[in-house]
């Protein structure tokens, strides 16, 4: 999935739809109008199964579970240097929403790489058809139930830990999805670099960590009603729960969307009503219009509530769910958790000054959720994407599905006929201004062709170089100070050279213009110096966080001789203004430094785009001869 | 002349009505584009921003006047989903509707027009049997349904059409994209003409049958009345101003019906633009086309009335005094 | 006889949907495996086989370090579609013996509940199997003698489900599709004709009103009929179900607000000729009041037209919510005709072929939709006899 590793503001851009759209459910996604599947927001980053759920296998032993020696060998050696690339001179993104057709598509050939498969039986087709080879990795997704715990009965702590504890999460996963999907005990996902398995334990039997999920089922439901026992929860006579204050559990109505947004959701909201009848909760689920279920749950006029979120790289998402001054109209704080402890630690943790800190921090925050339980986190998405036999080049790691950017960048026919690359988008594009678009649909394409500073090691998750080679974070008077270092040689995909000076452009450009899309990453921004050698840049924040590394060098660097030149960057439609290449090649304002340029689109149908002839990963000068080089090397020694 | 005025202005008042209330309806709908907005990279701030961005933080008076300046103007503003301007978005997306959309109306209806004027001439024939079987397939039959069945038989199992959309990839040039394209339209355009010709067969037919039974179609066929005169000037005259009711009334239904076909054979047309917009709550791109489908209607009503007056002497006769 | 035929098969149905699933033997929720196949269809499938290893029933299982039980299988079928282990094993391994190889289930150092099964990707990862192969047909590799042994003690029931299951199979979810067809009977029926009848009573009243009294009565009718015209359909129906709610009457009273104005303008079409005729000019010279006229005489004349109108109603209405069932608008515990040809869009049966869920949905709508159409037209053919096929 996605791989423009990059960070925050632009973790999904290469990647496949459905995730951002699919969060972005209301606005944008969910249009559509003849698919409903899951509510399924995929997520950014991917990773695999080895490391995510160790101990889920039920009583297999840990040598089975090993993860590949390989693995942590080959992420420290990663180098993008060792690709060479794009091999191929056309791209097409074709834009087929019906899942049947596109899996017709793949095994005629109409396809050659289609994301997130999420229907159990095509992922066994496609698997048993040989055509295509597929690849499987964990999400940052997380599926949730969602308390109102502002209210009685559910501003009771115990009863939030004893409904975490009678959910059987392997079961669900397996009925509903066929085991396609992984249980999520925690509050980050288990791939997170910041998830900590042993702080997230939280109360015996509370269930955060995978690790009890081995014995969910057998005995939760007596284990969780002698929870409530213990806490002085008595039972009436016809078996309905009541508070020690002597207060019956009135009914718990599940909010959820209907199937248009979400096939399985339904069925979710449903069992978990069915857990909670069993601890003697009168409950509910009750399937609305999406939009009406956001606008309750803004409201605050809702008992729980089913949601999903794609999390990130950096936990400080724990912050705008969980934190009290986020439980205000439009934050994310949907619970309504509100505990001066948490507060505190989430607050370090987002203004932690540097990784160490951090990571101490995301530590206590999981432990001290994991004791209050604002939610109950049910399950995380895998990524499954599939690419057709005859390519190679297809490159996966056990944290990312083959529909990444290494892949776009290497890969070629194996019968090594020059042909195009016909790579699936789920839905039809909408906008490809880079500066109002939000649909991860319009950011597959848009991440083909802009490029950020910082990107992610498909491998480790860490920093990778990208367009900059070297980076630091240090303490300044007023906030944290970054400086970047640009590659030498970097041009545009019309052949004009990139400077420091165009990222200091975009920077700039998108905090005067108060861009909504990037302005939480540039609001703190107090100043941007670039050195003379126009290589360098100093950006000054005007307060301290480590996070701002990520903000900033995931930020997407845009050409400043073609910003200068658009007058309103809402109406901005740079697919339709004709702008001239240094070689006289006529392209479009889509103009960015990413392997491929932007050449046609046509609505509802493809997006064509060609090579970018100055990719910094194409060594310009053997794009005929790299082997004559080659070949020279071993004759000199 | 006088009724004629009446008329305009009549359907003036529905077109008013339905502004107004395309207006308020979608903000009497639980949420707003910004509520849809669940993303934790867009902390409350930014989504205040994104309001500046559509006009949302200012009055309802204001926007709505804006509304209304944009709706008249026929520039329907910029759409929330893309940020560009909602003509633009139904430029790209209309034709493909029309193409689709008015030739297997008329198609359907020519076919069910001549079937069923036949079946009623003929009853108890095969015509009759067929109109009869054809419209209760018409009637009977989920559209989806028989059209995916369609494209598992034509694009699966015997690959002869397309799976989806309206043009091959990449695009033959010159006059085989033409081709390439009605190619492409030909399997949506055969099922929706298989899924409603008989509808219409039945339809006529029933009409032409009670018409022909009527005193004075009697009457003229005892005056010795060629049959053919009798059957065209007097039956089917008479039923024409019902049938063309139903054929115009049928038009704007068809038009926003056209989304579940668009939907399976993954068309980009206007059908889903409705769907996908008042689904995403993006209040100019929906409002510009409740309005644009209420103008067909309204248009295609005024049309139907103004075809009865002059086809009908006794509406006409109505109409002049 | 046949005659009759479409009034027999809609008691049928309208007794079926009365009674419900329950009278049949046939049980909600999930049976089978999903997308198992009818029963009948494919006898080269098992059906369901449970084995049982328990340390309890053996006297050897604490001397010996060896198998402390054992169960043995002779397999003669193809891979079944599901296998899952369920117990407890303390201290124990847990050996799967095909004729091609061995495979170690399960091994625990200390007591540990059981509970795999082979859709689990961690299960299939421990065992060497690849996340996207199908484990039972690993397991199960070819015809032959199995063997389930136990190593230590415990308690293990190994459940292996062939994939066959009922009249009609099982959906994606392994729901029987029997009971959801017999459910979604109910559903078709009540929406069909509480919607249809409420839409032409409407329709009636207003068009006789509208086309007879004329004037403001008239213009207000029409200008109401025009507005709720000028509305799209669908997703004027889609706001309303977000503001109303998607139940089952929400929806009757959704279809029926929107399906009123057609027959309010074909019965107002009809009253406009009928009123200048001149035995209704008669009529009235005669001294009959309006309602008279009205109710004796429109009514019965716009009456053939209405059946008609019931009779392409209920099959319309009936569509209408599969319509909105397939875009996937309606409640999703409603288990609609629709809803079922929805979930099989959605979750791949056509691509995968399993057509028992594609095709009793299907036609059932069709047949109840035929079914109406006939009767509509019996009803049409006594109202009007210059319709019926045989007077010529």
């Amino acid at each position: 999935m996605i791989f423009n590793f990059s960070m925050k503001t632009f973790e999904f851009s290469l990647n496949t739809g459905r995730s951002q759209a699919r969060k972005r459910l209301g606005r944008f996604g969910r249009l559509r109008g003849g698919r409903f599947y899951d509510w399924i927001v995929w997520a950014a980053l991917v990773s695999s199964i080895w490391r995510a759920a160790p101990s889920s296998a039920g009583l297999t032993s840990d040598e089975n579970l090993a993860p590949p020696a390989t693995s942590s060998f080959e992420g420290s050696s990663f180098d993008i240097f060792d690709f060479e690339g794009p091999k191929m001179k056309d791209l097409y993104y074709v834009i087929m929403r019906d899942m049947d057709a596109q899996l017709l598509a793949m095994s005629t050939g109409k396809l050659d790489v289609l994301s997130d498969l999420y229907r159990p039986a095509d992922v066994e087709r496609l698997a048993r058809s040989g055509a295509a080879e597929l690849s499987l990795a964990s999400t940052f997704h997380g599926f949730f139930i969602t308390f109102n715990v502002r209210e009685f009965p559910w501003d009771q702590v115990t009863l939030r830990q004893a409904a975490s504890q009678v959910v059987d999460r392997r079961r669900w996963t397996r009925d509903l999805f066929s085991g396609y999907c992984e249980p999520l005990a925690s509050f980050l996902p288990p791939i997170s670099p910041y998830y900590d398995p042993l702080e997230t334990a939280g109360p015996p039997g509370v269930g955060s960590s995978n690790v009890d999920l081995s014995n969910a089922g057998l005995s939760s439901v007596e284990a969780a009603r002698k929870r409530l026992a213990d806490a002085g929860w008595t039972w009436d006579l016809a078996g309905w729960l009541v508070a020690p204050d002597g207060r019956p559990a009135p009914l718990t109505k599940i909010l959820c969307p209907p199937s248009s947004v979400a096939a399985t959701t339904t069925e979710i909201a449903q069992l978990m009503a069915e857990a909670l009848l069993s601890l003697g909760v009168p409950a509910e689920a009750e399937p609305i219009d999406f939009q009406t279920m956001l606008a309750r749950v803004d409201a605050h006029d809702f008992d729980a509530c089913t949601n999903a979120w794609t999390m990130s790289r950096d936990p400080d998402v724990l912050y705008s769910f969980y934190h009290s001054s986020m439980d205000v109209a439009g934050g994310y704080n949907l619970s309504g958790i509100s505990d001066p402890e948490l507060d505190r630690v989430l607050r370090d943790l987002r203004y932690a000054p540097d990784e160490a800190t951090a990571r101490v921090m995301a530590s206590r925050a999981q432990r001290l959720l994991s004791e209050l339980s604002p939610v109950i986190p049910l399950y995380s998405r895998y990524s499954i994407s599939a690419t057709r036999n005859d390519w190679d080049g297809v490159f996966t790691t056990d944290r990312s599905t083959s529909d990444n950017m290494m892949t776009l960048v290497s890969m070629t026919p194996k019968d090594g006929k020059e042909r195009p690359i016909y790579w699936n988008i789920p839905e039809e594009i909408r906008t490809l201004n880079p500066l109002v678009s939000s649909t991860a649909y319009d950011w597959t394409v848009l991440g083909t062709i802009y490029d950020t500073l910082i990107s992610v090691n498909p491998y480790t998750f860490e920093d990778m170089p990208w367009l900059a080679e070297s980076w630091s974070i240090e303490p300044g008077d007023a906030g944290s100070v970054l400086t970047f270092t640009l590659r030498p040689g970097l041009k545009w995909q019309d052949g004009r050279p990139l400077t420091a000076e165009d990222v200091a452009f975009s920077l700039r450009y998108i905090k005067d213009n108060n861009v909504p899309r990037f302005y939480d990453s540039v609001k703190d921004v107090e100043s941007i110096e670039v050195a003379e050698d126009r290589r360098t840049l100093r950006v000054f924040m005007g307060n301290t966080s480590y996070w701002h590394l990520h903000n900033i060098g995931g930020m997407l660097v845009l050409p400043q001789h073609i910003l200068e030149t658009v007058s309103d960057w809402r109406t901005w439609q740079p697919t339709n203004r004709p702008h001239e290449a240094l070689d006289g090649t006529v392209l479009t304002e889509l103009i960015g430094t990413g392997p491929f340029t932007f050449r046609e689109s046509r609505t509802g149908e493809y997006v064509h785009m060609t090579r970018n002839e100055h990719y910094m990963l194409l060594r310009p000068q053997n794009s005929k001869g790299s082997k004559e080089t080659e070949e020279t090397k071993e004759a000199r020694p | 002349m006088n009724a004629l005025i009446k008329r305009v202005a009549g359907s003036l008042v529905v077109l008013v009505v339905v502004l107004v209330l395309n207006f308020f309806l979608f903000r009497v709908m639980p949420g707003d584009p910004l509520t849809g907005v669940m993303d934790p990279r867009f902390s409350p701030e930014a989504k205040q921003q994104l309001a500046v961005q559509w006009g949302l933080d200012k009055p309802l008076t204001e926007q709505f006047l804006v509304y209304i300046r944009e709706m008249l103007s026929f520039r329907f503003g910029l759409s929330m989903m893309t940020g560009i301007p909602v003509w633009d978005e139904l430029k790209s997306r209309v034709p493909n509707t029309v193409a689709l959309l008015l030739p297997a109306l008329l198609l359907s209806a020519a076919l069910g027009l001549w079937l069923g004027v036949k079946a009623a001439l003929k009853r108890g024939s095969k015509v009759e049997r067929l109109v009869l079987l054809s419209g209760a397939v018409s009637f009977s039959f989920p559209s989806f349904f028989v059209q995916l069945l369609l494209l598992l038989c034509f694009a699966y199992v015997w690959p002869i059409f397309p799976l989806r959309g309206t043009s091959s990839i990449p695009p033959p040039e010159g006059p085989a994209a033409l081709l390439d394209y009605l190619w492409h339209l030909t399997l949506p355009l055969f099922s929706l003409v298989i899924l409603s010709f008989g509808g219409w067969a039945l339809y006529i037919r029933n009409m032409m049958v009670k018409a022909l039974g009527e005193d004075y179609v009697l009457m003229a066929r005892a005056r010795g009345l060629p049959h053919r005169r009798v059957v065209w000037n007097h039956a089917f005259r008479s039923i024409l101003p019902p049938v063309l009711t139903i054929f115009l009334l049928s038009l704007p239904g068809v038009v926003s019906g056209a989304v579940i076909t668009e939907t399976v054979f993954s068309l980009h047309g206007a059908g889903r633009f409705l769907l996908e917009a008042t689904n995403s709550h993006d209040y100019p791109s929906a409002g510009a086309a409740f309005f644009l489908l209420a103008l067909l209607t309204v248009f295609c009503n005024l049309l139907a009335d103004l075809i009865y007056v002059l086809v009908d002497p006794r509406v006409r006769r109505e109409s002049a005094r | 006889m046949t005659r009759y035929l479409s009034i027999f098969c809609l008691v049928f149905l309208a007794l079926l949907a009365l009674l419900g699933p329950t009278p049949l033997g046939l049980k909600d929720g999930p049976q089978a495996p999903p997308y198992s196949k009818p029963d009948w269809l494919d006898r080269s499938i098992a059906s369901t086989v449970i084995l049982r290893v328990s340390s309890d029933g053996g006297s050897s299982s604490e001397a010996s370090p060896e198998a402390s039980s054992t169960a043995a299988l002779t397999w003669n079928y193809v891979a079944p579609l599901r296998v899952a282990l369920t117990g407890r094993l303390d201290g124990g391994a847990l050996r799967w013996t095909t004729p091609e190889g061995e495979f170690s289930l399960a091994d625990a150092s200390g007591s540990a509940a059981l509970d795999l099964d082979a859709r689990d990707i961690p299960f299939k990862r421990s065992l060497g199997i690849k996340p996207f192969d199908n484990m039972p047909s690993v397991l199960f590799p070819s015809r032959g003698e199995y063997r389930l042994s136990l190593l230590g003690s415990g308690d293990v029931a190994m459940k292996i489900e062939g994939g066959r299951w009922g009249w009609l199979g099982t959906d994606q979810r392994g729901r029987d599709v029997a009971t959801l067809f017999v459910r979604g009977i109910r559903i078709s029926l009540i929406v069909g004709i509480t919607a249809t009848l409420i839409a032409t009573l409407l329709g009636l009243s207003l068009g006789l009103v509208s086309g007879y009294a004329g004037g403001f009565t008239d213009a207000l009718i029409m200008r109401t009929v025009d507005v709720l015209l000028s509305i799209p359909t669908l997703p004027i129906l889609m706001v309303l179900a977000g503001i109303w709610g998607k139940g089952l009457w929400n929806l009757v009273l959704i279809l029926s607000i929107f399906s009123w104005m057609g027959t309010a303008r074909t019965v107002r079409a009809l009253t406009l000729t009928l009123r200048d005729a001149p035995w209704v000019d008669g009529l009235r010279a005669l001294g009959a009041k309006r309602n008279y006229i009205l109710f004796r005489h429109l009514v019965p004349e716009a009456l053939p037209l209405l059946l008609a109108n019931v009779a392409l109603g209920v099959p319309g209405a009936i569509l209408a919510e599969a319509g909105l069932a397939f875009l996937g608008l309606s409640d999703p515990r409603l288990p609609s005709w629709g809803r079922m040809l929805h979930e099989a869009h959605t979750f791949g049966s056509f691509t995968n072929g399993a057509w028992w869920t594609i095709l009793p949905p299907g036609l059932g709508i069709s047949l109840i939709c035929l079914i109406f159409m006939d009767v509509g037209r019996k009803l049409e053919e006594r109202a009007d006899p210059r319709l019926k096929q045989e007077i010529n």
